[in-house]
């Protein structure tokens, strides 16, 4: 294997896996503060795909990098806006019941997402021009670099740097941590925990709003979309520990990284590595990278 | 007083049975609407390909109602998603077999059709696929219950191979870029087996066969796979990823200029599917149809199709799955007619050898295997800056006779390898 090989394989497996934990970012954070593992995540992530489509379609041709950005964004605005719906009409009524009850709610969540989405774009398949200035590719040597994978990975690193610093260097941040670790003596200590829950849920709705429109350009669009990520980011949240961000951010890595250069060993079994290191991962540290044992 | 003798009663309790039990079919056969049933994906990934079937499928049978009906009797479909999973449509199979509906139409995934054969067989029933691409219904998995009224796997893609030797002679290395799955490593082995027929004999070269390109199915990342294909020096590719996973593939190759490096790309079956998706990304390419509208214009049957789907769907082209549903009941129409019965022996001998029109011009039942001869439709498409996005710059149709494997039912299909 040679070097320009190995860049190649790093950028790829980086991409898969800030791509992937750009999906998770939400999905842990509200798992982790509510305990609600949300199904319908990949479907609001879809949503947010569909509705920066939708504007980049508006305005026609290769969005400006401009535009793109506010296209992301405008997605999260609005899918936050959906999470608080949803919180008002499901996840509050989901507090303290049981997980499979939590699951088939969320999993019907799913199911209205994908029934909306058809309604709403049909079932054609759709594509989104990336920017001209994501277009192509950097030449390291001979490693090819697509900038739209940096622009990725860029926006993984970032994203995953803005909520470590929310978290642990802002009051509300760490108001959160607390409420997750202790809702009750929050309570007690005269914290509006109601309204809290209410924000990681705009907070986590928002992150898959934002990823569907930063990821826009790098898949098809089509109402399946959410099936496409949701099991890979299931996988790298259980690998990383559940309602870790952190934990989340290195499964990514980790796998993305096993997965390129697994392929790279077994190419004719694609995809093999990916699960066999799962698997591998969970016997030996059930609880997760990042997770705490239970006692 | 009407005498109730042993004869009455024997044959009064004979019905009843039926009714009550086994052949609720003989019961409601004379009488009512045709009840056909339509097993095809209307959830899940092909649900986008199934919603063509059922369009293709609807428009013939509103067609067939306004003409009369067949045999006087009007036509119902009876709808069934199978999730193109073949659990789902054994499910659905079984519960039409026993509301005693015989004849069926639709399954477009291979894993389906060839799990419906058997079932078929069994429970006496027909099935007539709208599009399943595995060779193996004419070969190992032979079932006479079993029809394809499109394309052959081995004429569309040997079609193909012969294009690529007469148009493209001195592009002799040639690449796949496969998904890991049955129909994309057999339709990869029948073009192999076309190069290697079609190049020696026509462009009078060897060509060099590179290892395939194996893709995963249904993921969001193909990056990996690019890199592999970006160390081959190919210059003909031939790509068998399908729909939703084609699109993302192109779409991520772009970054890596991988098409780019082709001189020449080779779609198995794609129809405009991708075109539809990526419009200006799309890579310039051939792509397999079974049935290209603008192509059969003047055919009576193809124009009032186009028509009659524009009506219903408001879409002005549609794409083959229609087309393949459109003759699929069309077939079914023939046969009993043909035999004036609805009986499944009935349809199964006067299904094998029938010639009937179609939206693409007349077609044959071949009898050993029950394969339909057909011609074969390629098209060249490239990005356009028109609305749809795309247009077709080429087209080729090819002699489905020229192209065909014999049948060998029974017989697993043997290949040439490089």
């Amino acid at each position: 294997m040679q070097a320009a090989d190995i860049a190649t394989l790093l950028v790829n497996s980086l991409t898969w896996a800030m791509a992937t934990f750009l999906v998770a970012a939400g999905l842990t954070l509200v798992f982790g503060t509510l305990h609600i593992l949300n199904f319908s995540h990949g479907g609001f992530f879809m949503i947010g795909a569909y509705m920066a489509y939708s504007l980049a379609n508006a305005i026609g041709g290769a969005p400006s990098i401009a535009v793109y950005l506010f296209g992301s964004l405008v997605a999260g605005v609005l899918v936050a806006l959906l999470g608080l719906v949803v919180d008002r009409l499901v996840l509050r009524r989901l507090a303290g019941v049981e997980d499979a009850y939590v699951l088939i709610a969320t999993y019907a969540l799913l199911l209205v997402c994908e029934g909306s989405t058809k309604l709403i774009w049909g079932l054609n398949y759709h594509s989104v021009l990336p920017p001209a200035s994501l277009d192509g590719a950097w030449l390291l040597g001979n490693a090819v670099l697509p900038k739209l994978s940096l622009f990725i990975i860029g926006a993984g690193v970032v994203v995953f740097a803005a909520l470590e610093y929310f978290l642990n260097r802002t009051k509300p941040g760490r108001l959160v941590k607390a409420i997750a670790a202790d809702p009750w003596m929050a309570r007690l200590l005269g914290v509006n925990v109601r309204l809290v829950y209410t924000a990681t849920v705009a907070l986590g709705f928002a992150l898959a709003g934002l990823a569907g429109g930063l990821l826009v350009s790098n898949q098809t669009l089509s109402p399946t979309l959410a099936s496409a990520f949701v099991i890979q980011a299931f996988g790298v949240i259980i690998i990383g520990g559940m309602g870790s961000i952190s934990g989340a951010f290195l499964g990514s890595i980790l796998l993305g990284i096993i997965d390129a250069f697994g392929q790279w060993v077994l190419p004719g079994l694609p995809g093999l590595p990916f699960f066999v290191a799962m698997t591998l991962i969970l016997l030996l540290r059930p609880q997760g990278l990042m997770g705490k044992a239970k006692h | 007083m009407n005498r109730i003798d042993r004869r009455s009663i024997l044959k009064y309790s004979a019905a009843a049975a039926a009714a009550a039990t086994g052949l609720p079919g003989l019961v409601r056969a004379q009488g009512g609407p045709l009840r056909i049933g339509l097993i095809t994906p209307l959830s899940g990934p092909q649900e986008f390909i199934g919603s063509y079937v059922k369009n293709g499928a609807e428009i013939a049978v509103d067609q067939i109602n306004k003409a009369g009906g067949i045999m006087g009797r009007q036509v119902t479909l009876e709808i069934r998603d199978d999730k193109a999973n073949p659990a789902a449509a054994l499910a659905a199979a079984r519960e039409l077999l026993g509301a005693g509906i015989n004849l069926h139409i639709g399954g477009i995934s291979s894993a389906v059709v060839l799990a419906l054969g058997p079932v078929m067989q069994q429970e006496n029933g027909v099935f007539v696929t709208c599009g399943a691409g595995t060779e193996k219904m004419n070969h190992e998995n032979y079932s006479p219950n079993l029809f394809r009224p499109g394309d052959s796997p081995d004429a569309r893609t040997r079609a193909q191979a012969r294009l690529m030797a007469q148009k493209y002679p001195d592009i002799t290395r040639w690449t796949g870029l496969v998904p890991d799955h049955e129909y994309g490593r057999t339709t990869w082995g029948i073009f192999v087996d076309g190069l290697l027929e079609y190049y020696p004999s026509i462009a009078k070269k060897k060509p060099e066969i590179l290892e395939p390109i194996l893709m995963p199915y249904g993921v969001a990342d193909y990056r990996n796979s690019i890199t592999q294909a970006l160390r081959q020096q190919a210059d003909g590719v031939f790509n068998c990823t399908y729909g939703g996973d084609a699109i993302t593939m192109f779409q991520q190759a772009r970054g890596f200029g991988l098409m780019q490096r082709y001189k020449v790309v080779c779609d198995a079956a794609n129809e405009f599917l991708v075109a539809r998706g990526l419009k200006a990304q799309l890579p310039p390419q051939w792509t397999g149809m079974h049935y290209y509208a603008e192509a059969n214009k003047g055919n009576p049957i193809s124009d009032r199709f186009v028509a009659d789907y524009l009506a219903k769907t408001k879409d002005p082209e549609p794409l083959g799955w229609a087309a393949e549903a459109h003759a699929s009941i069309y077939a079914l129409k023939q046969s009993i007619e043909k035999g004036k019965s609805t009986d499944t022996a009935a349809v199964i001998a006067n299904l094998k050898g029938l010639t009937w029109d179609t939206v693409t011009g007349p077609r044959t039942m071949r009898a050993e295997d029950n394969q339909a001869i057909k011609d074969v439709e390629l098209v060249y498409i490239e990005p356009a800056t028109t609305d749809k996005g795309y247009k077709v710059t080429q087209y080729v149709k090819v002699d489905g006779k020229a192209v065909i494997f014999p049948a060998t039912p029974g017989k697993k299909l043997t290949l040439r390898t490089a």
